[in-house]
């Protein structure tokens, strides 16, 4: 298409410039019902997975119907969602912080119309476009990251491995059938770009080898003190490098036994690439949450120390999963999140319950605060 | 990776426009950056920031925290801003020659 102007000149870029102007404020896009009684709900209900009524001290209601976000999506799906909200809510929707879609009605004869048009949209593939669920006591939406689709660091694609795993968990995402909700997040690498530090199961793209060097550009592209500090375990350390045709170069040398693959030199130097087919995939960590609900918040452990990248369905990766949910579920006591489970039945009998195998990648071995997770007592079970 | 022509020298950059190699930098650079930039007319201050920029760059090897820049020059981030549209980054730092920025930017 021939170039069109929005009005912005590049020969004098200042002029005209508006900028410092923030967001636009919340309370313009409020529904009515949520503005009139902003501050004073009483309580609200579950009615059904995916549905909720808020009830305010005037007597109004607010009833609310969640559906499954895709996060990535096109102009075109978010047109057809303001569509369904000029049908039924009045122009009206909000986004959770799940990436989850909420359209909200204010009386109860407007539900049941919204859910039947919501759930009888689907793609040509036969996907759901919006599928009604993620309330209480199930698995709602997956946080994750850009992966293959955006980003230049990642271990793991992050949309391919997200709907592999809510296809195998999608009738806990329309139910609330467990002991309390599970939070399952992926970042494709461990930046952890979102949550996966803190969810009950995380999925998490891991290296396995040590960066590939690139000495002749390394000193013209990249500030090699950046670089050597960005290292963790300080496996790098500068050097000369003598390249093929005998230049001597300023560069990084990696002591290869040192480094843990985590990719940080990369994030700050352009010329230490280390992606690979094989050698990258998925570690699975569990046990995190954020909420301070009975007990206080909880990092994510490591579970499972690799899984391959399995191009397009990851089925061990989804497997382990959806076994882990099961376990738990059948196990764990009502209120019990996963983290909460297993440190109280102790996690050598996590591992015994969930059939996985436990190698020494799990042993924490990372400075002085490792020693705080080995175990110092004699009190464990055969 | 592309070239640029600039006032009889040729230059090669990367997609952001910056330059290949600090050691390839010279007068005719600033001046290409100016324009790309939108830089009306550059002044002593643009001056004195690429020169503490090059000066800190050979002496440590790194780009200077914003904090030292501003420091050194004298110029709070506001009026860094001013001169260079851009930023310090991608504005100041691709002027003196520097390396492109890295990280979570």
């Amino acid at each position: 298409m021939a170039f069109v102007s929005s009005g912005y000149n590049p020969a004098k870029p200042m002029e005209n410039r508006i900028t410092d102007i923030g967001p636009r404020k919340y309370d313009e896009f409020y529904p009515p019902v949520i503005k009139k009684n902003k501050g004073k709900w009483l309580y609200h209900e579950i009615l059904q997975p995916g549905v909720l009524v808020h009830v305010a001290e005037s007597g109004d209601e607010v009833y609310t119907v969640r559906v499954g976000g895709i996060r990535l999506m096109s102009v075109t799906l978010i047109r057809e969602v303001c569509d369904i909200a000029d049908k039924h809510c009045d122009g009206h929707l909000r986004f959770t912080t799940r990436n989850n879609i909420e359209f909200m009605v204010d009386s109860k004869d407007k539900v049941q119309p919204l859910i039947d048009d919501l759930e009888s949209r689907k793609f040509k593939g036969g996907s759901f476009k919006f599928p009604v669920g993620g309330t209480g006591a199930g698995v709602t939406n997956i946080v994750h990251t850009q992966g293959w689709i955006h980003c230049h660091t990642p271990a793991t694609d992050a949309s391919g491995p997200v709907k592999a795993t809510m296809d195998v968990l999608f009738d806990d995402f329309k139910n609330m059938r467990l002991p309390a909700h599970v939070r399952v997040s992926l970042a494709c690498c461990l930046n952890m770009c979102g949550a996966v530090h803190c969810s009950d199961i995380a999925i998490l793209g891991y290296h396995r080898k040590p960066p590939l060097m690139d000495h002749e550009y390394l000193d013209k592209m990249c500030e090699i003190p950046l670089a050597i500090a960005s290292c963790p375990t300080a496996a790098l350390k500068p050097g000369k490098v003598e390249l093929a045709d005998g230049t001597s170069v300023k560069s990084i040398l990696v002591n290869e036994p040192r480094c843990m693959f985590c990719g940080n030199c990369y994030t700050m130097c352009p010329s230490m690439p280390l992606a690979d087919t094989e050698g990258d995939g998925i570690v699975i960590m569990a046990g995190g949450k954020v909420s301070n609900r009975i007990s206080a918040p909880k990092f994510s452990k490591v579970v499972v120390a690799f899984f391959p990248n399995e191009v397009p369905r990851w089925p061990q990766t989804t497997n382990c999963i959806k076994n882990m949910i099961e376990v738990y579920a059948a196990d764990a006591r009502k209120y019990e999140r996963l983290g909460e489970w297993a440190e109280r039945i102790g996690w050598e009998r996590f591992f015994e319950k969930c059939e996985l195998d436990f190698t020494h990648h799990l042993i924490d071995d990372f400075r002085d605060p490792a020693y705080y997770t080995w175990r110092q007592t004699t009190q464990f079970k055969f | 990776m592309p070239t640029v022509e600039y006032g009889g020298k040729t230059f090669t950059v990367d997609e952001d426009g910056f330059i290949d190699s600090f050691d390839n930098w010279n007068e005719e650079w600033v001046q290409l950056v100016k324009e790309a930039e939108g830089i009306d007319e550059l002044t002593d201050e643009h001056w004195k920031t690429v020169q503490v920029l090059q000066d800190y760059y050979k002496k440590n090897g790194i780009a200077p925290m914003v904090r030292i820049l501003s420091k050194v020059t004298g110029f709070k981030l506001k009026h860094i801003y001013e001169l260079f549209p851009s930023g310090p980054g991608k504005g100041a730092c691709k002027m003196a020659g520097l390396p492109k920025p890295t990280g979570c930017v």
